[in-house]
């Protein structure tokens, strides 16, 4: 961009050519009023209100759709710009309902008082709103539009269709009585999913949020706070809003990455569990089988006494614990730094076992990295996505933003599920193949790419290992995929594969983002191994806007292994098996080198196995909820019901918590200080916005109390960012963000130094692995040990859907969510229902070989014949009753993505 | 009563047009015109909106945006007769009762048998032969309480679908 200068009022302003006038003089400012003008929108021209003087321009021209040009004279204020946007100004509010209950931050009301138009009296236009029709629609659980209070300012539609990219929102009518319409005049029968961006853009309070309305009013709020949003593992930067204690509002932060003010329907709606009534607020002891409230002072005793207790009977290999990816950085950190120091062994995993593990397997081996390698923004820029078993759309509403935005600036989109997602909708190529046959349609991707010479060779021979020999490795394995061959195992049709492969290996750029449908089987390293493979074949990794992908499930996926949460690894992706390794780390926390021991830890799985064997006999559990998430669960309860204690410290009771010997209520993320790493591995900041309830402590306070009460050391610290710093010490790619740096934005790692400003794209020069080099691992495609059979002749898939998370033991805390969603169901294509005479809305009866449960039938051909999909975010309805604990042999992730079902009308 | 169309009927109808956005004013003339009930249903924006991809308000806010489209059903004849002031004057205002007190006719109303439906339209720039109608698509000029018997006569002899 060429800098250029202009002059507005006379005033000599620098900027880039092109850039918005009206954005330009407030960035400066010079405060030109205008109401349908948002930065985060195209221009409109609506309201009028931004009227400027532009030399060698005719009239007045609207600022906001001008583009300045070098040498651009402006009159923004003299007498003429004035008068003419307060008589405009006369003229919305003619046809615009004042009342005004203060529960929104309304732009129309200083404009008023600016221009000196509080009394109807000084008002040029006289009033005629009572005289057009007035349209409310009150259906939609979150939000109210009201057509008296609209300027048909356009800012909806647009916060809708350009920065969410849905597109649900329209003008209905014409003239004077148009209104905004959601589906056919009803919000609650369209496909509006409740994100409110729409809410945080009205300018008029035309359209306003529900929760609260009428409760508060938005000059009263005591405090606003921001912080990481609880959900999902975008890490979107939320402003809550305070009164009285309670959270009354979050908005979405304007200007600010990853999320520039979008926010989805959990993110700005779902907080309703932080002050929820049935939140733990004291200790509870399992007495007689009955859990009663305790002291600290009693349960933390307790704990201690037995953990030793069981530590100098059974052995040091008896004890474990889960950590948990919502709890903060620091909080991880200290409670993997517990487990090796008062447990004296590794057994720390969490729930990343059960989502990227196969994932993060592969990539460490072929990058050497196991995270993202792209950051969040590159979706929208990047010439080709291509998108595997993640249906982005639903479990990452906000980085599917930017790939919808992408589409509308003309990327290319492949989707690859065996289920119809609605990223689907915006598909460029819908590859829909078989449950658990991605490795031979990844092979016969490659082998189509080498047929046809879209391979990079140049790539192949600098940046892999063992380069043009490695390739040729990978053709002998992928030279009987032929199309042929790939179209009997997958279904897939030739031509489809042809175009896919192409559009991949063709593109400029080409991402990848990966998911739970890649990573949850028992082939899942072998999948991702394949999907690589290809990346690599390509060249699509290496250079900006191409790379590997695996958005994370949680807020805080990501930090917690970073942090050390983790069987094998340190802090830092440090291997605990190395001698050197041990010593740096022993002399960090001060203690003799061989307390720490030298073998790898359990898996989640693992533990859980151990302890239905009998050798694990007591467990830690910090915010997971494994009967739930789970494979297996008559298995999960059996084990859990063997050890002889459980602590479960959540913040509320659990499915989990039900079967521990004690309770601890911690603190939710809302009400602690912290740092969370996303997706596109930014260490983000956590604050705290409210305090914990009760007696509820923050975890990292709770697990230095059991360490001290233990006998054990893990260091005394004043607040969180003495523990962050000391993460930075230990792990070498958190080194230099520190608290400060990430104020205001957060930090991408690698950040080594303080002077280091992070790393947006890994491997731009080199990978991460010992030689510097990418690895080809060829992989062959093998059937799935468990099939369909006479018994149970249909294979269960199982997801997530977007208003509920995970266990959802903070989403259905919430009305709101639970309008839109609150009952279990399994999607059924019509062939099987039809067969089995099951109709839609039929309850039915879903059995395994490992249990079964009851739910409602969904009839849709959104899955194919034989296959069948359950959402198991419900506990009445439990998918993992289904699923089984056989493992990749790799990861140790289990296939809660295959499993052989019987289904039948209940 | 006449009855809604079919889904095989609004699939068969979309299947004609490509499924490009600027297709869908086109489409939406001819379901309403096939359409026996003589307007826009729910169903037919709803097929409109996946076979076009757009969603449900886009394609409401054009549905509701041009006059010529309806959202309420009508009759297989809908009758648009002039409010404005030429045809006023020229005794609009007359035909109205009369197309009430004669046919029970009402603005906004279907008859019982479905044939006919009502509405107080705009100008149809005929106001040099005011009183001034359109049925559907054909305009009726000069208009008197004759000339309408022997309109709406011919039409309900006329044999329909």
């Amino acid at each position: 961009m060429k800098n250029i200068t202009i002059e507005i009022d006379g005033k000599k302003i620098t900027t880039e050519e092109g850039t918005n006038l009206l954005q330009v003089a407030r960035d400066n400012g010079i405060d030109i009023p205008g109401l349908c003008y948002h930065k985060k929108l195209t221009p409109t021209g609506a309201c009028r209100l931004c009227v400027v003087k532009v030399e060698n321009m005719p009239g007045l021209v609207m600022s906001c759709t001008v583009q300045v040009k070098d040498g651009m004279k402006v009159t923004a204020f003299d007498e003429e710009t004035e008068q003419n946007r307060r008589h405009t100004l006369s003229y919305l509010l003619s046809e615009h309902n004042e009342a005004y209950n203060a529960s929104y931050e309304d732009e129309l009301r200083p404009l008023i008082r600016r221009y000196k138009l509080e009394k109807p009296a000084d008002r040029p236009v006289k009033p005629i709103w009572q005289n057009i029709p007035r349209i409310i629609d009150d259906s939609s659980p979150v939000l109210t539009y009201d057509s008296s209070k609209c300027i048909k300012c356009f800012r909806c539609i647009k916060a809708c269709e350009e920065v969410q990219g849905k597109g649900v929102l329209s003008f209905a009518d014409r003239g004077i009585s148009k209104y905004i319409v959601a589906g056919f005049g009803e919000w609650k029968n369209s496909e509006c999913d409740g994100c409110g961006e729409c809410i945080q853009l009205c300018p008029t309070g035309a359209i306003v949020e529900k929760p609260f309305r009428g409760k508060f009013k938005i000059d009263t709020v005591e405090k606003k706070v921001i912080t990481t949003c609880p959900y999902c593992g975008v890490g979107c930067q939320t402003e809550v809003f305070v009164k009285d204690e309670k959270i009354v509002r979050i908005d979405g932060v304007e200007g600010v990455l990853p999320n520039d003010g979008r926010l989805c329907v959990k993110g700005r709606f779902g907080y309703q569990y932080a002050n929820h009534k049935k939140r733990l607020t004291h200790p509870l002891i399992k007495k007689n089988g009955k859990f009663v409230k305790s002291s600290w002072n009693e349960a933390l005793d307790l704990i201690a006494s037995k953990f030793n207790e069981i530590k100098l009977k059974y052995g040091s290999e008896s004890l474990a614990a889960y950590s948990s990816a919502k709890c903060s950085n620091e909080e991880n950190y200290l409670l993997q730094k517990f487990v090796r120091l008062a447990f004296g062994n590794n057994n720390i995993d969490y729930c990343t076992r059960l989502c990227h593990a196969s994932t993060v397997t592969a990539m460490l081996k072929q990058f050497g990295d196991g995270a993202g390698s792209n950051s969040i923004q590159d979706f929208e820029t990047t010439d080709c996505l291509f998108v595997i078993g993640n249906n982005i759309i639903e479990t990452h509403p906000i980085t599917a933003t930017y790939v919808k935005r992408g589409k509308a600036e003309g990327q290319k989109i492949i989707v690859v599920d065996p289920r119809w997602t609605p990223l689907v909708k915006y598909a460029d190529i819908w590859l829909q193949p078989k449950l658990a046959t991605d490795v031979a349609l990844l092979n016969g991707l490659v082998n189509i790419i080498i047929e046809n010479d879209w391979v990079d060779k140049d790539f192949i021979a600098n940046r892999v290992e063992n380069g043009l020999q490695a390739f040729d490795e990978l053709k002998a394995i992928t030279n009987k995929y032929t199309p042929s061959y790939t179209e009997k195992i997958t279904g897939i049709s030739q031509k489809k594969l042809y175009e896919a492969a192409k559009m991949y290996a063709t593109a400029h750029t080409a991402m990848i983002a990966t998911g739970m449908g890649m990573s949850q089987q028992t082939v899942g390293t072998n999948n991702v191994f394949s999907l690589i493979n290809m990346c690599l074949v390509t060249g699509q990794i290496g250079k900006e806007r191409c790379g590997v992908n695996p958005p994370r499930g949680q807020n805080n996926v990501q930090g917690a292994t970073d942090v050390g949460a983790s069987p094998v690894n340190y802090p830092g992706y440090i291997p605990v098996t190395n001698d050197e390794n041990r010593r740096k780390i022993a002399k960090l926390w001060n203690v003799p080198y061989e307390n720490l021991d030298p073998k790898p830890g359990l898996t989640t799985i693992e533990i859980m196995n151990a302890a239905y064997d009998g050798k694990i006999k007591a467990l830690y559990c910090m915010g997971e909820n494994p009967v739930i998430t789970d494979p297996n669960q008559n298995h999960t309860i059996a084990a859990l019901e063997k050890l002889y204690f459980l602590v479960v410290q959540d913040i509320f009771e659990t499915e989990t918590s039900f079967y521990a010997d004690v309770i601890l209520p911690a603190a939710s993320l809302f009400e602690k200080d912290g740092s969370v790493v996303n997706s596109d591995r930014r260490v983000l900041r956590l604050r705290k916005v409210i305090d914990a309830p009760g007696e509820a402590k923050t975890d990292w306070k709770i697990i230095i109390e059991v360490a001290n009460r233990m006998g054990t050391d893990i260091g005394n610290y004043e607040n969180a960012e003495e523990i962050w710093n000391e993460v930075r010490e230990a792990a070498p790619i958190l080194g230099g963000v520190t608290y400060q740096r990430i104020e205001h934005e957060g930090i991408q790692w690698p950040c080594p130094t303080e002077d280091h400003p992070g790393t947006s794209t890994l491997f731009l020069e080199k990978f991460n692995t010992p030689s510097g080099k990418a690895k080809i691992i060829p992989v062959d495609y093998q059937p799935q040990s468990e099939i369909a059979t006479e018994e149970f002749p249909i294979i269960m898939n199982s997801g997530r859907m977007l208003y509920h998370y995970h266990s959802s033991t903070l989403s259905r805390k919430s009305d709101i969510l639970n309008a839109y969603a609150d009952k279990s169901y399994v999607i059924m294509n019509p062939n099987d229902a039809e067969r089995l005479g099951i109709k839609d809305g039929d309850e039915v009866l879903v059995c395994s070989p490992r249990g079964n449960l009851k739910t409602r039938a969904m009839v849709r051909d959104e899955v194919l014949t034989g296959e069948a999909f359950m959402p198991w975010h419900f506990h009445e309805s439990p998918v993992n009753a289904l699923t089984r604990s056989e493992m990749d042999p790799q990861s140790k992730i289990a296939p809660f993505k295959y499993s052989a079902v019987r289904i039948e009308k209940a | 009563m006449q009855r809604e169309m079919t889904s095989e009927l609004i699939k068969e109808i979309l299947g004609k047009y490509p499924g490009t956005k600027d297709n869908l004013i086109k489409a939406l003339h001819e379901l309403q015109e096939t359409n026996p009930l003589n307007y826009i249903s729910p169903e037919i924006m709803e097929k409109c909106a996946a076979h076009f991809r757009l969603t449900k308000a886009q394609v409401y806010g054009v549905v509701t945006y041009y006059s010529m489209f309806s959202i309420k059903p009508r009759g297989k004849y809908h009758i648009s007769l002039c409010k404005s002031p030429v045809c006023s004057m020229m005794g609009s205002e007359n035909i109205f009762r009369y197309l009430e007190d004669k046919y029970g006719l009402l603005p906004d109303h279907v008859s019982d048998d479905g044939l006919f439906s009502l509405e107080k339209s705009e100008c149809l720039g005929r106001c040099g032969k005011a009183p001034s109608m359109m049925i559907n698509k054909d305009v009726y000029t000069g208009l008197t309480t004759d000339k309408i018997d022997e309109i709406l006569l011919n039409l309900k002899s006329k044999p329909g679908k």
